[in-house]
């Protein structure tokens, strides 16, 4: 009997006709593309031509020499950590917060995640609308308190018209939808640690601090890497919030990667140039995507 | 432990009303945060125009009567109906695409004992994290070699890039819950292996695959980025792009109109999506909680 009758080769072979679509798919429209967009970096690719000559390294360097870049990478940076902080630090106190046992919790927890549910363009247009420079429901409650000067006046914030306020809108837009979804990750975790073991470790006589420490970390942690490691990737690669809020203004105070990587290569159709931009954002990834590989092939074994 | 404690139900029931009172205490502002913008787009939605631009009164209920005519607008005056149908065509193909590559996908690596099945898994789930701001300008270059720009279809090409790897994960895990016995039985009984997937497994996994639709549907409406860098006839659009660019004329916002259109299709998304949400929670952080 040839080894391609037995039993084990036929379901090998089933197994990989079935797996065939999904990888052959994906490899296409992911691993090829992603490739190409590598070769695209080092052309002179526009929109308008078609025939792209090799230029080497040259759309990386232009981009280095270029100052919105270098605004563009900073403000790529101070957005992902510090929208990442305020996620973390509000997303662990509603987490333990919806831990308790109370009446209405299912309700409550439901009406909390709204902001992640809804689709990110919806939402955000609705901040618009909050943030507009005249009528806007912030200022609004905001001067009835007294703690704003009236519209016209240089005490009225214009949120998404003056540069520093601008990142924060931004950036609260940003937290805004992403702590629900840090606290639904950790309340996972958290409720996935068995009480039995809390119990054990606090008749050992384990402080409410060590059992934290010793216990509760080491197992949400891996769930945790997962979770930040997601929110990382999204936050990092997210155009929507800022290029429907100010697409990048004023005056270059909220571009972040993303946005002139698609202001450059779809509006400009400087293809090439476009994909530099956006691979420069692949060694920011790295971390998370490596983190979260090892996170899950530990759990594997 | 338990004899020994002493029943004192009144104090015992004022500890809990004052935990209770903690809880909603700090879970308010999370509520008023979360909450308070859905709310004011809804009444934004259905306000008059010149209701909105009251700066003296309280702008938190009506001052005049409420109207539908920001509806009526979107129906009458934008071409909202046809991005509705797209949305929903977009949805259907890219389900149905899922739907059939990640299925077997997620069978195959579950149940199959196969060779770098688990990394084969957790390789396809990496290209989850690929994002589209990477992928979107070589996907542009296909985009136009298929000549499918400005069409819809476009989307229905690019979309299964996300739900194929998310779907396909999901179902492995859904896969590696359902007995062996079964299929075993069925192979029994004359069933080949694929006699058994089809006439045994297939049926009594319908939960996971309703799943794997409702994100199908989900993740695509989730999406800004593809259809603003393929898709730029207004006929074309899906709701959040068309809601997003056609609402907008210079200056010129059309608030109303803008809020309900983008809540008549985004709150039905987030309600299904709320009641599936642990579910894609498991799906992302399943590996790691097993």
């Amino acid at each position: 009997m040839s080894w391609w009758r037995t039993p084990t080769a036929r379901r090998y072979l089933f197994g990989y006709t079935l797996l065939a679509p999904a990888v052959l798919y994906v490899g296409l429209l992911v691993g090829v593309p992603f490739l190409f967009s590598l070769y695209l970096a080092m052309s002179d690719a526009s929109v308008g031509s078609p025939v792209a000559r090799f230029v080497g390294i040259e759309n990386f360097a232009s981009a280095l020499e270029n100052a919105v870049f270098y605004t563009a990478l900073r403000n790529t940076i101070v957005f992902t950590v510090g929208a990442g902080i305020l996620k973390g630090l509000l997303g662990t106190t509603l987490a333990f917060l919806l831990l308790q046992p109370f009446k209405g919790r299912k309700v409550i927890r439901a009406l909390v995640v709204i902001p992640f549910t809804l689709p990110i363009a919806v939402s955000v247009l609705g901040w618009k609308w909050m943030f507009d420079s005249q009528f806007s429901v912030i200022n609004w409650a905001l001067s009835r308190l007294s703690l704003i000067g009236t519209y016209g006046s240089p005490d009225w914030p214009v949120w998404l018209g003056q540069p520093g306020l601008a990142l924060l809108s931004v950036m609260f837009v940003n937290v805004w939808r992403g702590f629900p979804f840090s606290a639904i990750v950790l309340l996972a975790g958290l409720t996935s640690v068995p009480p039995e073991i809390l119990d054990a470790a606090k008749v050992d006589g384990a402080s409410f601090l060590q059992r934290f420490r010793k216990v509760i970390v080491p197992m949400i942690a891996p769930i945790l890497f997962i979770g930040s490691a997601f929110d990382t990737v999204f936050t990092l690669s997210d155009l929507s919030i800022v290029y429907l809020l100010t697409n990048g203004g004023p005056d270059g105070a909220t571009e972040i990667l993303p946005t002139l990587a698609y202001n450059t290569g779809i509006r400009g159709g400087a293809l090439g140039r476009g994909a530099a931009i956006s691979l420069f954002l692949f060694p920011l990834l790295l971390p998370a995507i490596i983190l979260l590989l090892r996170t899950l092939r530990r759990r594997q074994y | 432990m338990a004899t020994l404690v002493v029943p004192a139900p009144r104090s015992q029931r004022h500890k809990e009303l004052r935990r209770h009172l903690l809880v909603y205490a700090g879970l308010t502002p999370f509520l008023v945060i979360a909450v308070f913008p859905i709310f004011w787009m809804a009444i934004t939605a259905i306000k008059q125009d010149a209701d909105l631009y009251l700066v003296d009164a309280v702008p938190f209920w009506f001052r005049q009567a409420p109207t539908w005519k920001n509806f009526d607008f979107l129906f009458h005056n934008t071409s909202y109906g046809a991005w509705i149908v797209n949305t929903m065509l977009i949805s259907f193909w890219v389900s149905a695409i899922t739907i059939l590559t990640a299925v077997p996908a997620g069978y195959a690596l579950a149940r199959l004992r196969l060779p770098f099945a688990e990394n084969l898994g957790i390789g396809i789930f990496m290209t989850y994290l690929v994002p589209a701001i990477i992928l979107f300008i070589p996907l542009a270059r296909v985009v136009s070699t298929l000549d499918l720009q400005d069409s819809w279809w476009a989307l229905v090409v690019v979309y299964p890039t996300f739900t194929i790897p998310f779907c396909t994960w999901l179902l492995m895990g859904f896969f590696k819950t359902v007995p062996f016995e079964i299929e075993e039985a069925a192979m029994v009984d004359g069933c080949g292996q694929f006699g058994a997937l089809l006439r045994v497994v297939l049926p009594v996994s319908w939960p996971g695959i309703i799943t794997a639709i409702i994100f199908s549907f989900t993740l695509s409406m989730q999406d800004f980025l593809y259809s603003l860098a393929f898709v730029s006839i207004s006929e074309e659009k899906p709701v959040p792009l068309g809601v997003a660019t056609e609402l907008i004329r210079g200056d010129i916002y059309f608030w109303g109109s803008l809020m309900a259109g983008a809540l008549l299709v985004g709150v039905p998304v987030a309600i299904v999506y709320n009641l599936f949400l642990d579910k894609f929670i498991t799906g992302i952080t399943g590996a790691a909680i097993k």
